[in-house]
């Protein structure tokens, strides 16, 4: 069989392949250039962003569970201007889409850093984060309801032309509420799941183990609940969904793709494997290949067919 | 620069104490390019639990073999993994990771000192450093179990001692440091152990104005500095910081750490 075509479209984003870096996984681009090269990704999304720089929550930052890893980082990051100034210039000579994951402390905030990025030409969208559960402003409590999330999502659509993505949170009871929201204010995307909010106790020390007492399980352990939503949420939205949560390897990946996902991200599964987002993507071909596949877009949402 | 080498052979593999092992593992890009103080991340399932790698400090690197050496203790589930390979078999490792000792010295008087298995990161520093210094162990431990013994073997002189003196001097490390700096003029001091050792190191070499890098552990996710999550409050620029032990270390200087 000739060619596979791996190529996907999210909201104008044109990406050789499926396959993304899911934020706070991959730095700013530099820390698995030793294991592969960054032109091989889809897309690289960067370290979440806020407008001034966070020292991050205290440690205990992680705690490992069975197939999975709870953290607790807190967006530690060195705020927009250097990221601006010192870390986006050097992902230019990436012929790689590179998308920013921004967080604010208020609706203003997140306004304040799209229009900031977007003053960037290395940008080429921008996740907005309103399911970050280490921090305690902002982050999940945008996500938590369909009014908050909507008005953070009018908030950076005014104040750029780059695509949105809408980066929501499993912890919430009704994700398709939260998606439709965030559609209808303008978002281009969505991306889900961020972390499912857990905690670990330490039973000789009879107290929690992580610093901030709770963080964001993420792993293996969280994958048939990020499929589960993206199955739900896909089918109800017009705009693409990026499925994300407990990827290894292209069969895990694929799951995402038939649940109706545009794109996958891959993060906690790049800490056990360098190479996993590479894997991933010679995954998605050599299935294509072997089941007759010409175009991976064909897969999306398969699974929804009676 | 750091490899993946998802097939390492290991070619042997020892216990040398209580739940303590040596294993010796063909990679030949890590060999070459590992510098003392740095660490290997090692995948120790062939499931989804335990999840992550462990990162282990090197304990000697044969780089015209192309071997890399690690001991471990058991400690928990990741450990136990390890300890049942087989010659023969392969590991996913990556390494070589992290800033490691500052062994780039010359004719001066150093002191390695170690507790258990922070011992086992200095034989590799004292091997590379006796070349062109004058290089002294103290090691200890609770007690002759956790004193690794294959020790022997290592190329500059070492003292042990041992709190219940079952095996070299009954007494801490620190009783024999405060000796030995009667004796000379140290010009600095290398340590690797647990967290109390460290903390008394660094209260004797700053009195006596000696510098001092510690190697310190924590629990690591990515080991290559991508989820900042192995953090402690150290100094960065004179200013409060969480620095990460995997790529700002595990080797410090005893002014960026906050005792």
């Amino acid at each position: 069989m000739k060619e596979v075509k791996l190529s996907v479209d999210v909201a104008g984003i044109q990406m050789k392949n499926p396959v993304m870096t899911a934020s706070g996984t991959f730095g700013f681009g530099e820390v698995y250039e030793d294991f592969f090269s960054n032109e091989l990704l889809g897309a690289m999304v960067v370290k979440g962003v806020t407008l001034k720089a966070r020292k991050g929550n205290s440690a205990p930052r992680l705690v490992e569970t069975p197939a999975g890893l709870i953290n607790s980082i807190g967006l530690e990051n060195p705020g927009v201007k250097v990221v601006l100034q010192e870390l986006l210039p050097s992902l230019k000579k990436y012929d790689v889409p590179v998308i920013v994951n921004i967080s604010g402390n208020v609706v203003e905030e997140y306004g304040e850093l799209a229009g900031l990025l977007s003053s960037s030409s290395v940008v080429k969208g921008l996740e907005v984060n309103i399911s970050c559960p280490n921090v305690k402003e902002g982050g999940m409590a945008f996500g938590s309801s369909p009014e908050m999330a909507a008005k953070v999502i009018r908030e950076v659509k005014k104040s750029t032309n780059l695509p949105v993505i809408a980066k929501l949170s499993p912890n919430v009871t009704n994700v398709v509420e939260i998606a439709l929201a965030v559609e209808e204010a303008g978002a281009d995307a969505i991306s889900l799941i961020n972390t499912l909010l857990g905690m670990v106790i330490d039973i000789k020390r009879k107290k929690p183990v992580l610093g901030n007492i709770m963080g964001g399980l993420s792993g293996p352990a969280v994958r048939p609940v990020a499929v589960r939503m993206v199955w739900q949420v896909a089918q109800r939205v017009k705009v693409p969904v990026i499925g994300m949560g407990g990827i290894s390897t292209a069969e895990d990946a694929l799951q995402f793709i038939m649940a109706g996902a545009t794109a996958v991200a891959i993060g906690t599964g790049q800490f056990v494997n360098p190479c996993c987002c590479v894997d991933v993507i010679k995954g998605l071909e050599d299935f294509c290949r072997k089941n007759g596949i010409k175009n991976i877009n064909d897969l999306r949402g398969v699974a929804w067919n009676e | 620069m750091k490899f993946h080498i998802p097939n390492a052979l290991v070619v042997s593999h020892k216990k040398i104490g209580d739940k303590i092992y040596s294993l010796i593992f063909n990679a030949p890009e890590i060999a070459n390019s590992a510098s003392p103080g740095q660490f290997v991340h090692i995948r120790c399932s062939n499931g989804l639990d335990p999840l992550l790698r462990r990162p282990i400090s090197i304990n000697d690197v044969d780089k015209e073999k192309g071997l890399v050496s690690i001991w471990y203790q058991v400690v928990g589930k990741g450990t136990e993994f390890l300890s049942k390979v087989k010659v023969g078999e392969c590991l996913d490792v990556i390494g070589a990771l992290g800033r490691g000792f500052d062994s780039n010295i010359d004719g001066k008087n150093v002191l390695l000192i170690g507790g258990g298995m922070g011992i086992a990161p200095l034989i590799y520093l004292g091997s590379v450093i006796s070349k062109k210094n004058t290089v002294r162990g103290i090691f200890g431990g609770r007690n002759k179990d956790v004193i690794p013994c294959i020790l022997s073997e290592s190329n500059f002189d070492y003292e042990l001692c041992t709190e219940d003196g079952s095996i070299g001097r009954e007494g801490l490390v620190t009783d024999l440091l405060e000796d030995q700096l009667h004796k000379e003029k140290i010009d600095a001091i290398y340590s690797c152990g647990p967290k109390p050792m460290l903390t008394a190191m660094q209260r004797i070499s700053s009195r006596e104005e000696i510098p001092l890098q510690v190697s310190l552990e924590a629990v690591m996710a990515c080991g290559v500095g991508a989820c900042l999550g192995c953090a402690f409050k150290g100094y960065r620029d004179g200013e409060e910081a969480w620095l990460k032990v995997c790529k700002d270390g595990p080797v410090f200087w005893d002014s960026e750490v906050k005792w």
